[in-house]
């Protein structure tokens, strides 16, 4: 793979437009921080980074469209993109046909592993286990899932329905709502909800969905103090926009949230706020991207070149000093070792982190059933909290 | 049924009989991912290691003659096994039936796909071993009812009774021997051909029947 003298070219693919436009911007500000952060710095090797950027609009088919026009006419070998299972799903047997690298920074279901991929979100054994041993813990036994209709939810559910029922709860709804959905199907499912009396909703609406099912939930009279919604995916970007009256309350749990007290956060988080405003649309999967394309130029930097080959050679096993902590990429599979943490909505907000992992856990993701009572996952009060 | 399936397929010991190159370690590695003990073997082993749970193996031509002496053969307890082809060609597609191989995998092996070769490999060995296992149960139920029968027309003739009559001594004396009614009729079976043995033409026809019958 040859390079243009004035720079090494990457592609970016994350929707601008489109039902996950949200979550997607933020990963995409997140990859754009990390490439700016280099540059400044003077590039790798004195050749600066240069994203092509294409914007596939939330639509799945684009994914796969955009990724191969990346390869063959923008001559990419390196993508950053995709928020969706489905939309990996896509872009995965073109980059393996062409043999490409591509970073993939959301949570996803897990089972999978692509020579072709780099994982960079946290996968079931990571943030399943932790947060329905919380909400058991904290608020009993009774779940009432909520999903949108496509693949993660449904698996999400699955290990969560196994996860529950090895420590004694059960699950007394589950519901899918389609990715585009409307407020009158959510009051629908909530009239459901009403009548059966759960201890907590796991939701895994994602987008625009999620923002709905938590207005809905506050419209309805609900209390997140006596049942909260639950959620892997939920973040501040989309808490920004349901604002703290309809999100205080609820629990996420992710490798990542704004609160995370450590040097290397404050700096990712300043630097974000002076290059877009503010940092308030922050993300998990926003730092994962940012963290992505760290560990990427961190490989680069040794292979001198943009070769597939030599570029999954130098990341496998490299880590980098995240704003979440230590990550480190697994070579065993691909996948990154995380933190996990779960957070509260305070009524100002903003996530308050109320336990997070000792150290970071290694990802498994072909575990078919994460044990309720894993050792490693044993969790901690934050180390410093405000 | 199948949760146990999926979740029997974590921890297997999994043999990979293939000539160690960059596609076997590919392999091995996945098979590690998705939470197996793996080791690489070539050629094929003079005995299958104790414990193994599945195989791996390429399908060679000629086939490895250890193969076909070890997996070749009719046995209940016969590991899993999964080919790996290169070729489609008959005598390799031969090869697949000959070695009784459960799934095929076929070259160049993706990540992708193997977990699934591996369930679709299992669901069918343990189908196969269950009806095996089945079909051992109904033959021995089958020899002792015709056992039974045997054992209760030479009663009737002897005592010229019926066949209810015949039956009830059977289990008398199964009772009262404190064994089955099986090994009864069998007694009865050894005691007639015994006394009917100075007979050797009478004794040649009822062998001939029996074997008929099997």
């Amino acid at each position: 793979m040859t390079t243009e003298e004035d720079g090494w070219k990457v592609g970016v693919l994350f929707a601008h437009e489109g039902v996950t436009r949200l979550i997607e911007r933020s990963q995409y500000r997140g990859v754009l921080l990390a490439i700016n952060e280099i540059n400044e710095a003077g590039g790798v090797l004195g050749r600066k980074l240069k994203p092509v950027i294409h914007d596939p609009r939330s639509i799945t088919s684009e994914y796969g469209r955009l990724a191969q026009k990346l390869i063959l006419e923008d001559r990419v070998n390196v993508i950053f993109g995709c928020y969706t299972s489905s939309a990996r799903k896509e872009v995965l047997p073109i980059v393996e046909r062409h043999n490409a690298l591509f970073f993939y920074s959301t949570l996803y279901e897990g089972f999978e592993y692509s020579p072709n991929v780099l994982y960079g979100g946290a996968i079931p054994n990571q943030n399943s286990v932790p947060l329905a041993r919380y909400l058991l813990n904290n608020y009993g036994p009774r779940f009432y899932f909520i999903g949108s209709d496509y693949i993660y939810p449904r698996e999400s559910n699955r290990v969560m329905r196994n996860i529950l029922r090895e420590g004694g709860g059960e699950v007394v709804g589950e519901r899918y709502l389609p990715l585009v959905t409307d407020a009158s199907a959510i009051a629908n499912v909530l009239e459901d909800v009403r009548e059966i009396q759960p201890d907590v909703i796991f939701s895994t609406m994602v987008g625009q969905g999620s923002i709905d099912l938590h207005r809905c939930f506050a419209e309805a009279g609900f209390d997140s103090k006596t049942m909260p919604i639950g959620s892997l995916t939920t973040n501040e970007a989309e808490i920004a926009v349901m604002g703290p009256e309809v999100s205080a309350g609820h629990i996420v749990s992710a490798p990542y949230f704004q609160s995370v007290e450590s040097a290397a956060n404050r700096g990712f988080l300043d630097r974000y706020e002076k290059i877009y405003g503010s940092y308030q649309d922050v993300t998990s999967c926003a730092e994962a991207a940012y963290t992505q394309v760290h560990l990427f130029a961190q490989a680069l930097q040794t292979t001198q070149k943009l070769s597939t080959d030599m570029l999954r050679e130098a990341i496998l096993g490299s880590v980098y000093d995240a704003p979440q902590g230590l990550v480190r990429i697994d070579p065993d599979n691909g996948h990154a070792y995380l933190q996990s943490r779960i957070a509260m909505v305070n009524e100002k907000g903003h996530f308050r982190i109320k336990c997070e992992s000792i150290r970071p856990i290694k990802p498994d993701p072909y575990l078919v059933h994460p044990q309720f009572n894993d050792w490693s996952l044993k969790m901690r009060e934050p180390r410093t909290s405000s | 049924m199948s949760g146990d399936l999926i979740d029997g397929l974590r921890d297997l010991n999994v043999l990979v009989v293939q000539p160690h190159d960059g596609s076997t370690e590919e392999l091995l590695k996945q098979i590690g991912r998705i939470g197996c003990n793996a080791t690489a073997v070539w050629p094929f082993p003079q005995s299958i290691p104790d414990g193994t749970d599945m195989i791996f193996m390429e399908i060679t031509h000629p086939l490895d003659a250890n193969a076909v002496r070890l997996l070749g053969v009719e046995s209940v307890d016969a590991p899993t096994v999964v080919g790996i082809i290169a070729y489609e060609n008959p005598s390799v597609l031969k090869g697949i039936i000959d070695l009784k191989i459960d799934t095929v995998l076929a070259k160049p092996i993706r990540p992708f796909g193997v977990l699934s070769h591996m369930l679709m490999a299992r669901s069918v060995c343990l189908a196969r071993r269950r009806d095996e296992e089945e079909l051992q149960k109904l033959r021995r139920k089958i020899q002792a009812i015709q056992k039974i029968a045997d054992a209760k027309f030479i009663l009737m003739r002897h005592h010229s009774i019926n066949e209810t009559e015949a039956y009830k001594i059977i289990r008398s004396q199964a009772m009262a021997k404190r064994t089955s009614t099986l090994e009864i009729a069998q007694s009865v079976i050894n005691a007639e051909s015994i006394l009917s043995g100075m007979a050797p033409h009478d004794l040649t026809a009822r062998m001939q029947s029996q074997t008929d019958e099997d």
